[in-house]
């Protein structure tokens, strides 16, 4: 009898897995199954990976997206979201030639002028700006006339333009896009031109997110941001990364005294409340991109430490540790073979949760006045500045909290999707 | 010591520091391993079988350590080579396969790379290509399709990851082979596969191997010699059919009775009384002494040396060497 019957054959016998079933469909068909086997949504992981691409893109590129550079003061100041800018133009009768402020001007004892305007309008004091700059201009040309209307105003806009029709005033200064209602009333009047005599801007277009208290555009600074919140949050969580992990790996692989005074070193610093110590570096430091990237990689280097370091200990005594020892690995290849390759999946999910902490982190800083230089475009700095104005001007902190959010929870959305995904025993929680 | 001795083991004690005390985990053994044999080790569990198996491989780190013994192997004392130097003679000369096959390989790193990382550790000048080749051809040799190399071993079988760890230690030709109850998380039919093409293996290869288990019918069934292990001590060593058919040592009796078997007259199976000793406190004088059925006055007193009683079956029991010493104590006590 053949006693070899339970013995392997030397052809094994085709198996049929379902990784060879995988490998037969398309790539969107993987993913999809890919979902189910794994269980994680990969829509989550997907749009937030995207909208982080995004946000990656803008900062790279922010001249593409935005219409203005940050510092350049673009229009009126405290103009809300899509506010159309009030341009002031000169009513004046029809027979009259007057096409400017300047053609009012008389001699220094005539009679001054009469300009009508209504009462509570912006233009009041777009006249009073202009007429002086006319009248400083006058007295450097030195031929005797000067520019000092008397400014008469009125309660509504139909009896400023009355008394321009009636002769009492000589002319009125309104906002451009009022007369165009009212015009059929006064026939004897015509819109005259701006205030200075240049062609009346027909732009109708607002700013999209208004602007702030020195007239930039929040938009712009917006996309400028961008870039310093990403700087600060990837080199921040790059630094205390690359200084975490090789310090956890160290600490969980040789033990004894370094193990115990690096985790010394690390608890004391992961006891501090984390902002308090942000701030206490920074405003040692002084304000700078570098110096708010190292108080902040600070904060973060226990994190990485810590979790590396128990990592460590714990693959350190799995078996194929001791296995790789006994077919002859040396101690530098098992920890960078065995040991950093299995710890290193779980560091990098939470690089992408610490970038979106850091940015966090940073625009904290810069709200307290500790981070940057008020020079640069940043969202930390917008915010501290809207909230002078958060009555009257809401929109200059809301569309920079907005942006904060929007990026913080893409980066967390990423990392908590991959983690789901790298782990599944988190799955059913 | 003569040629056909591979690995000569001399008064081997392995210690334990622990907070209650130093542990001798291994006290004092000695054991010859012969060139192509298949030796069976068996005892309870805590016994220091595993523990004897890792200080063949002077594997001890954090509390463990070797104070004493020598390890010949192959002509050499392994205890007077550094530290350093061991990661040569690991995996090249004495390779080991653990008890989980679950976890003992890296699971981020494929069956090929784990192959051709090891021939390329040992043997530095070796192309990929030939390790790749030298790995497949191994591979099939063991019943694994050499296309399932690139896979990891999360995609593998128990049996097939147990094949992987042989083949680790058969990419260098190592001459011994410490396998620790490589068998123990296998189902039965995987297990019989396993240990004939450790057999067939052994025949091949003229592969000596340390079979540790603590399952007798294992060791009946595929090795030449069985070394009987007992609280930290050697309690029996002989060929598997002397000590499977006239066991010398009451305890190997006890572990013999003490399995099922399909002829057996009696309902009850034989249960061994008491418990294995804590090895912080161990008994004085012979350590099975307390759940010895035929124990003797001198049995607590003094321990019994292991001694020859038959061509190369040995065994360390009062009962075959009473005599001489049984009769100083008895003066001793006399005195």
């Amino acid at each position: 009898m053949d006693t070899n019957i339970e013995k392997i054959p030397t052809t094994p016998p085709d198996e049929i897995t379902w990784e060879d079933d995988l490998k037969k469909v398309g790539l969107l068909r993987r993913l999809l199954r890919a979902r189910k086997w794994y269980g994680a949504d990969w829509w989550f992981v997907a749009i937030s990976s995207l909208a982080v691409l995004f946000f990656i893109l803008v900062a790279i590129f922010p001249s593409w997206f935005a219409p203005y550079t940050p510092d350049t003061l673009v229009g009126p100041r405290f103009l809300a979201p899509n506010e159309i800018p009030a341009v002031s133009v000169l009513i004046a009768p029809s027979d009259s030639t007057i096409s400017s402020l300047k053609d009012l001007a008389v001699d220094e004892n005539a009679d001054r002028p009469k300009v009508a305007v209504v009462m509570g309008a912006s233009t009041s004091g777009d006249l009073n700006d202009t007429a002086k700059q006319i009248d400083a201009d006058l007295i450097s040309e030195g031929n005797g006339l000067r520019l000092r209307p008397v400014i008469e105003r009125y309660d509504s806009l139909d009896s400023a333009l009355q008394a321009v029709a009636d002769g009492t005033d000589a002319v009125a200064v309104i906002e451009s896009t009022e007369f165009a209602g009212v015009s059929q009333n006064y026939t004897s009047l015509r819109e005259a031109g701006s205030l200075t005599g240049e062609v009346v801007s027909t732009s109708t277009k607002g700013f999209v997110m208004g602007t702030n208290d020195i007239g930039q555009d929040i938009y712009s600074r917006l996309i400028y941001g961008t870039r310093i919140a990403l700087i600060i949050g990837f080199s921040s969580s790059l630094l205390s990364l690359f200084l975490g992990v090789p310090l956890g790996l160290l600490a969980g692989f040789i033990g004894g005294a370094l193990d115990r005074l690096l985790s010394l070193v690390m608890d004391s610093l992961y006891a501090f409340p984390g902002l308090i110590l942000a701030i206490a570096i920074a405003a040692v430091l002084g304000p700078s991109i570098l110096n708010i990237i190292i108080a902040i990689s600070v904060l973060y280097i226990p994190t990485y430490y810590r979790i590396v370091r128990g990592q460590t200990l714990t693959v350190k005594e799995e078996v194929y540790v001791e296995a790789a020892r006994s077919i002859g690995a040396r101690r530098s290849e098992i920890l960078g073979r065995y040991i950093f390759p299995n710890v290193i999946p779980s560091v990098a999910i939470i690089f992408s949760v610490n970038v979106a902490d850091a940015i966090l982190t940073g625009a904290g800083l810069s709200f307290l006045g500790l981070g940057l230089p008020p020079t640069i475009a940043d969202w930390g700095i917008d915010l501290a500045r809207g909230q002078r104005f958060i009555q009257t001007a809401p929109w200059m902190i809301t569309f920079p909290g907005l942006a904060i959010l929007l990026v913080v929870l893409a980066f967390t959305l990423m990392g908590e999707g991959l983690t789901e995904i790298f782990n599944p025993k988190l799955r059913d929680r | 010591m003569t040629d056909d001795i591979l690995y000569s083991i001399r008064n081997l004690t392995v210690d334990y520091k622990t907070r209650a005390g130093i542990v001798h985990a291994v006290d004092n053994v000695s054991l010859d391993i012969r060139r192509g044999e298949i030796l069976g080790l068996v005892g309870e569990s805590g016994c220091g079988k595993s523990t004897f198996g890792k200080a063949l491989l002077r594997l001890h780190d954090g509390p463990a350590s070797i104070p004493a013994g020598e390890l010949w192997f192959d002509g050499r004392d392994l205890m007077k080579v550094p530290m350093k130097d061991m990661p040569e003679v690991r995996g090249a000369e004495i390779g080991m396969v653990f008890q989980d096959p679950m976890t003992s390989l890296n699971p981020v790193q494929s069956i090929l790379e784990h192959l051709t990382e090891t021939i390329q550790a040992h043997e530095p000048g070796t192309s990929d290509a030939a390790a790749t080749a030298r790995a497949e051809e191994l591979i099939e040799r063991l019943g694994i399709r050499h296309e399932r190399l690139n896979e990891y071993p999360h995609q593998m079988s128990g049996g097939m990851r147990q094949r992987v760890m042989i083949s680790l230690a058969l990419a260098l030709r190592a001459k011994l082979v410490i396998a620790d109850e490589p068998t123990t998380s296998l189902d039965v039919i995987v297990e019989a596969k396993f240990l004939d093409l450790l057999k067939e293996l052994q025949e091949e290869f003229g592969l000596t191997i340390l079979l540790i288990t603590h399952n007798i019918g294992v060791v009946a069934e595929v090795c030449d010699r069985v070394a009987v292990m007992y609280a930290a001590k050697m309690a029996e060593v002989g060929t598997a059919e002397e000590v499977f058919a006239a066991p010398k040592h009451p305890y190997t009796q006890g572990l013999l009775n003490s399995v099922p078997n399909i002829d057996m007259d009696e309902i009850e199976l034989y249960k061994m009384g008491g418990e294995p000793p804590s090895l912080l406190h161990p008994p004085k004088g012979c350590r099975f002494h307390p759940r010895c059925p035929q124990a003797m006055e001198i049995c607590g007193q003094q321990e019994p040396s292991f001694e020859e009683i038959a061509n190369g079956h040995r065994t360390a029991c009062w009962l075959y060497q009473a005599h001489e010493a049984a009769a100083r104590a008895k003066e001793a006590a006399n005195g």
